[in-house]
């Protein structure tokens, strides 16, 4: 398996999505409409499995291959949220976004080799790099019905279920990037001596956790507004992204030892 | 609904109040940091932290059991008071996040511009970054007290694992940075080392001695690239190609060049003398690898072979010559693995055997020993070591602020939030 096969598993992953996101549509078949997407993941997973197998080492080192993961994790969240939630509109929301990753990833293909460095060759690297794509997709998926929110107010009949939603998502996502974070600190005390350094990533992945604490207190109070809350999220998303693959571009971030190789 | 008829600073407080004080806890740190400069780390050592934590524990406690019923303290333990005080810290993280940062080692001259002179490249030194750190601490100190008074349920469980452990990480973490304490040891093979450097440069004499037996690399096969003659730059430059060798016949494709791999020495000397240049196999200190190429040129029909290597600190590179804009040629072979066997000696005589690499660190009496780097000037056969000692005294409390908040992590992934009733 190389890189250059993704094209193949992307078109027949996306094509399964999006029937799924169609079915999702139609009455009573929901269940296609799971089988259908659960299909796509299928697919795009054997790609994951076979380039993790052909490269010997997880795909999760660099830029591109985070994008792979989040591909993947954006329509597993927007089915679980689907089947939970019932909100027909979601899959193709996150069908959607997953296509938009996967036209970037087979535009700027990276160069992937077997290296990887020693620090990198720790337990500690699969898990802590996989649950915060996972934490990304759901929140991902949380930022989507916050745009969703904010152009169709008006027409939102149950703005309560809505919300709950989304409450939902966010409090799932913020588990995973505390995960995610702490796996991050115990791995670094072992391998480099300290669990906290204040690296660039660091200091914006405590941004982003911040960022969604800061919605979930203000909505435990009853007056809390629901346009108000759904800017927060927008604004905790953006700080995510910067976390994600922002400090690549940052002056102030150069010499993190975060930074994605390629 | 907004209770508009409440003038700012009648009770109850809402957020308004509360962006006032944070703004406020700033002012005063910017103040502090303008007269004082940035926090000097050393006055805060063993024992004045722990001093401190008991202090703050205790004035907290005191002001729970005191004055929990009035406004001002039933204000500090809710959300009002939470979210100005978080997004303030969150204001200066992102300020972090963009000032590029410098280590407080470096001794910096007297800051001149406004960023440096409230602390903005070095920000967790700074004053407004601390009193904003222990404003949090103490709101989250009353928030945990206060929800002891209410009727408890089970949902309370996920609260107390957040709450307590975030109180006891961040508590832990500021007041055990004081303490914490790394020194580098330089070790030949054979040789033992009993003394560290810090930071600063100044070497400290330990209780502890490493003996390095063997120092033990591992590096990748090599790599092949194409790269301009002018430059050296890999093409194609906007997306430079590379090939890590696997067996000897296969053909590749680099950059539009053709390859096929003729020949494979893992030890090779290089002898230049006048009239030629020799690969040979030998197994020596200082030897490199070498990959035998033949490519052929399109236009001519023609073709050239020749080694291409990456040299050693005894041995030039080698490239071959595709044509005069290209050449194929060796990067510096990327590193596997390195470990070092050690023997460690105790000022209580106890002496053992160990085997450190990196992310496999050892604990000895009161210092971890990491794998830090290691001498690379004579590459793949580097004999000097690099170790890290790193003293923490405060992990212990810090780790448990973690556990604490990954069961807090787990119960709020699988419980979720609470329905609101309407």
């Amino acid at each position: 398996m190389t890189w250059e096969s993704l094209k193949f598993f992307a078109v027949g992953a996306v094509l399964l999505w999006s029937a799924g996101a169609v079915f999702a549509f139609k009455r009573n078949q929901k269940l296609w409409s799971a089988l259908l997407t659960t299909m796509g993941l299928i697919v795009f997973f054997i790609f994951i499995s076979g380039l993790w197998i052909a490269l010997e080492r997880p795909p999760l080192r660099t830029m591109g291959e985070t994008r792979l993961w989040y591909s993947f994790f954006l329509p597993f969240a927007g089915l679980l949220t689907y089947l939970r939630w019932n909100y027909q509109w979601l899959l193709s929301f996150t069908t959607l976004l997953s296509s938009v990753f996967i036209m970037v990833n087979i535009n700027n293909p990276d160069i992937h080799d077997k290296a990887l460095m020693p620090a990198l060759q720790s337990p500690w690297f699969a898990p802590h790099v996989i649950i915060y794509m996972f934490s990304y997709a759901i929140l991902g998926a949380a930022t989507l019905i916050a745009i969703y929110y904010l152009i169709k107010e008006k027409k939102i009949d149950n703005k309560v279920h809505l919300m709950e939603m989304t409450d939902s998502l966010v409090y799932a996502g913020i588990a995973c990037i505390t995960l995610g974070m702490l796996m991050g600190a115990i791995w670094a005390k072992a391998a480099w001596g300290h669990y906290w350094s204040w690296d660039p990533k660091e200091t914006w992945a405590a941004a982003t956790w911040i960022g969604y604490l800061i919605y979930i207190h203000y909505r435990l109070k009853n007056e809390a507004s629901n346009r108000t809350s759904m800017i927060m999220l927008i604004v905790a998303f953006i700080l995510l992204q910067i976390c994600w693959y922002g400090v690549n571009y940052l002056p102030s971030a150069q010499q993190s030892v975060h930074t994605y190789s390629s | 609904m907004k209770n508009s008829s409440r003038k700012i600073w009648e009770h109850p407080w809402r957020y308004t109040e509360g962006i006032i004080i944070a703004a406020w806890v700033i002012l005063s740190g910017i103040l502090l940091q303008v007269t004082n400069g940035n926090i000097k780390i050393s006055y805060f050592g063993a024992p004045f932290n722990t001093l401190i934590g008991i202090l703050f524990i205790t004035a907290l406690l005191f002001i729970h059991f005191t004055s929990r019923n009035r406004h001002v303290t039933r204000w500090l333990s809710g959300a009002y008071a939470t979210i100005p005080a978080i997004s303030a810290l969150l204001l200066l993280i992102i300020i972090m996040g963009l000032v590029p940062q410098i280590s407080v080692d470096t001794n910096s001259p007297k800051p001149t511009h406004p960023f440096t002179m409230v602390g903005w490249n070095q920000m967790t030194t700074s004053w407004p970054f601390i009193l904003i750190c222990f404003y949090n601490l103490l709101i989250l100190g009353l928030t945990i007290m206060k929800r002891t008074t209410r009727k408890q349920s089970w949902r309370d469980i996920g609260f107390y694992l957040n709450h307590l452990g975030l109180f006891i990480a961040l508590l832990g973490g500021i007041l055990g940075s004081t303490d914490i304490e790394r020194l580098t040891m330089n070790i030949r093979e054979g040789e033992t080392e009993w003394r560290g450097t810090n930071r600063k440069g100044i070497v400290k004499e330990l209780p502890i001695a490493i003996q390095l037996d063997t120092f033990n690399i591992e590096l990748y096969h090599p790599k092949l690239v194409i790269i301009d003659n002018k430059t050296g730059e890999m093409l194609p430059s906007n997306r430079p190609e590379n090939y890590i060798f696997e067996e000897i016949g296969e053909t590749v494709d680099i950059a539009g060049i053709t390859l096929e791999i003729t020949d494979y020495l893992p030890h090779a000397a290089i002898i230049n003398n006048d009239i030629s240049v020799n690969v040979i196999p030998m197994k020596m200190e200082g030897s490199t690898s070498a990959l035998k190429v033949k490519v052929n040129k399109e236009e001519s029909g023609d073709f050239v072979e020749g080694w291409v290597s990456n040299g050693s600190y005894l041995f030039p590179p080698l490239f071959v010559e595709i044509d005069q804009n290209k050449s194929v040629a060796m990067p510096v072979q990327e590193i596997k693995k390195y470990s070092s066997q050690i023997t460690t000696y105790t000022a209580a005589g106890n002496r053992n055997k160990a085997v450190i690499e990196v992310n496999k660190p050892l604990r000895l009496n009161n210092w971890m020993i990491y794998q830090y780097s290691y001498d690379n000037s004579k590459g793949k056969d580097a004999d000097i070591s690099v170790f890290e000692l790193v003293s923490d005294p405060y992990q212990k409390v810090v780790y448990t602020g973690f556990f604490l908040l990954i069961a807090g992590a787990l119960f709020l992934f699988i419980v979720g939030p609470k329905k609101k009733t309407i």
